[in-house]
């Protein structure tokens, strides 16, 4: 019946497998022929790829309506980074550490495995890689003579100076993303790891170093108070501090590497004086991973799907169209490879919304000065201690 | 009533009361056994801990502070939409040809869904561009936590205003003449015939407009959601913001639905003081 609806159509007992994903902005779209690709290779498979919504917070619902509804209706998931310990726990992913060789683990970068590993199993592959790092304005460093900061105070002694005098006079001084959201996380996070100090310590220890975590927001919310990082800060996510840095306006940017392609672009303010350099405690992982679900039908050919799209040759066509780039060092530029190998995971938690949704106020308000980085950190660590089990 | 006829009406009414029951009284008593346990869906965490959210809730300041911030939202949102509202009432009573037009558009902004407006509003906060932005010399409306809660005030009263302005005009229409004419022969002046005729009139349709806009305040989600997400700084996190972020975005559906049988409970205290004013008034009078 089905086959007589139309000539191109899959014969009957063709196998279905369904990806779920988040859109690739590409030119051309990279994923079709990949999957095609994969479909010559496996004859009597048909891969449907749909899209998810468009923002990470209905995609993430998205998944935990249909995987808790336990018929999920696909096989293999793309997951942003946070959630694979989240999607184990739960259940809803297939246990991946005797398929994944270990020989093509240690080709991706440590982080983004780590990142894909709990209770001593991984649950997911890393797909596309994403690193936090500092954008510099190389012309403007050159002419005070300064090399790249290795530390916070550096970088925001660096910006008072190249600010007041010479080239750079007026211009902002340090952009980062302050507004309340998952971004803000990432970037106190960041100075957390440069004051030698974690969100969830060993065995779980919300904040295990108060102290260390109350002055690296202090320092935060001293860059506002100081003027070194403007207002829009507090309300910026990743694209206003792209553009304003974009336009010429600052000395520093923490962002993705998404930023460099269009600095460098031709008619960019910018183009050929922008410099990258690691952040000082390392940059957060970002990115996507792909799990195959637990309920699916056909989890040996959905494995080798996933085996497919984030081999080496899949993640290069990807990052040649898209600009994502490979979760492996040795296929990312060599300017980059060493940002991305020094990458840090957020703390990999099954709870880990749960943690940052209650911090994003409590940081958001604590870097607008309406609360003492004291008192922030304390309102947190109390929610934090009532929602988490131990052991986390 | 004989005793067939008992049995009759209880026959009749019961359809009708399995509905209700079903479709509120259901899903409130759900709401409150779910707060008394620790409960993570996706976890399979289910616990019983009776009174526990409630004592945590009792000593968090973030709690607090939310519900300092609804209160703050409802009691400026309907001062204000009541004051306006009755001075929209007084001006379209005295327009003469021009009241369907003028009435038509002073509606228009409730007739809107709220998503619709708190898209409007985002457009005319928008930093730099928006018009609101732009003629306070770029003001940062809603990113500001000083300006963010004033902003999301304004855009409600803007919206429901109308409500209250409708009610109050209809008021207006049954005033008898013969009252502001005695007034007048009295030699009462404008601000004692408002004061002392219009507005103790208007004053029992004012009391449930001011209710029904309590407890629309009480539980506002639509705008603050669109516009501010509860952000910045955490100061427009009203306790209905709260119960969503801790439903849907963490999933502790137990210790959220604790948080929406609050805001529950703070609606009915609401509805009841308003209900027990009206009655005094109509005892008094």
């Amino acid at each position: 019946m089905l086959a007589a609806c139309g000539g191109a159509r899959a014969p009957d007992d063709a196998v279905r497998l369904v990806l779920r994903h988040s859109r690739m902005v590409g030119d051309p779209d990279p994923l079709p022929p990949l999957l095609r690709q994969f479909e010559r290779l496996h004859p009597g498979v048909r891969v449907a790829s749909e899209p998810l919504p468009w923002t990470a917070d209905v995609q993430h619902q998205f998944y935990v309506i249909n995987l808790e509804g336990r018929s999920p209706g696909f096989d293999v998931l793309m997951l942003d980074v946070i959630w694979v310990p989240e999607f184990a726990r739960a259940g809803w992913l297939l246990d991946l550490s005797e398929r994944w060789r270990a020989a093509d683990r240690a080709t991706h970068a440590p982080a983004t495995v780590e990142a894909a590993t709990l209770g001593g199993r991984v649950w997911a592959v890393p797909w596309v890689m994403n690193v936090g790092l500092l954008y510099y304005r190389s012309d403007l460093l050159a002419a005070h003579g300064l090399a790249p900061p290795r530390t916070y105070e550096e970088l925001a002694a660096q910006a008072r100076r190249v600010t007041g005098a010479g080239p750079g006079r007026g211009l902002d001084g340090f952009l980062w993303q302050g507004r309340q959201y998952e971004g803000l996380v990432v970037n106190i996070l960041e100075s957390f790891w440069a004051a030698g100090t974690d969100l969830l310590g060993p065995g779980g220890r919300v904040l295990p170093d108060m102290a260390r975590a109350r002055d690296a927001l202090a320092f935060r919310r001293e860059l506002l108070a100081a003027g070194v990082s403007p207002a829009m800060v507090l309300g910026a996510d990743e694209e206003q501090t792209r553009r304003a840095f974009g336009r010429g306006g600052a000395v520093f940017l923490r962002n993705w590497p998404y930023a460099r392609e269009l600095f460098e672009a031709a008619g960019s303010a910018v183009r050929g004086r922008v410099g990258i350099a690691p952040l000082p405690g390392g940059g957060a992982l970002g990115g996507a991973h792909l799990a195959v679900s637990r309920a699916s039908r056909h989890p040996d050919l959905a494995w080798r799907l996933v085996e497919f799209l984030a081999a080496p040759p899949a993640q290069q066509a990807i990052a040649a169209a898209t600009g994502l780039h490979p979760t492996r060092p040795a296929l990312v530029d060599p300017a980059l490879r060493e940002i991305f190998a020094g990458a840090r995971p957020r703390p990999v938690t099954p709870w880990y919304q749960t943690l940052s949704a209650t911090l994003q106020p409590e940081l958001s308000a604590a870097v607008a000065g309406v609360k003492s980085p004291a008192r922030a950190l304390a309102d947190a660590e109390r929610r934090l201690e009532y929602f988490l089990p131990g052991p986390r | 009533m004989k005793r067939g006829e008992r049995a009759l009406a209880v026959a009749l009414v019961a359809p009708a009361l399995v509905v209700l029951a079903a479709v509120t009284l259901f899903p409130v008593l759900r709401v409150l056994l779910l707060s008394l346990e620790r409960r993570v869906p996706v976890f399979g965490i289910e616990e019983f801990v009776g009174l526990r959210h409630y004592r945590f809730l009792a000593g968090d300041p973030v709690f607090w502070h939310a519900a300092g911030v609804t209160v703050t939202f409802t009691v400026l949102s309907v001062a204000l939409e009541v004051a306006l509202g009755v001075a929209a009432a007084l001006a379209l009573h005295r327009l003469g040809r021009w009241r369907a037009v003028a009435l038509g558009l002073v509606l228009l902004p409730w007739c809107l869904p709220g998503v619709v407006t708190a898209r409007i509003w985002e457009w005319l906060y928008q930093p730099h561009v928006g018009l609101l932005s732009r003629v306070a010399g770029g003001v940062n409306w809603l990113g500001d936590p000083a300006t963010a809660l004033p902003a999301l005030v304004v855009a409600d009263v803007w919206r429901t205003s109308p409500f209250v302005a409708l009610l109050a005009l209809a008021r207006l229409g049954t005033i008898p003449p013969a009252l502001y004419e005695a007034a007048a022969v009295d030699g009462a002046g404008r601000s004692a015939v408002f004061r002392r005729v219009t507005l103790p009139l208007l004053a029992p349709v004012l009391l449930v407009a001011a209710l029904f806009r309590t407890l629309d305040a009480l539980r506002a989600f639509d705008l603050i959601f669109v516009l501010t997400g509860g952000g910045p700084a955490g100061a427009t996190e009203t306790l209905t913001i709260h119960a969503y972020r801790s439903l849907f975005g963490t999933l502790q559906l137990g210790f959220g639905s604790a948080v929406a049988v609050i805001v529950f409970a703070l609606v009915t205290a609401a509805a009841w003081g308003y209900l027990r004013a009206v009655e005094g008034r109509e005892a008094a009078s």
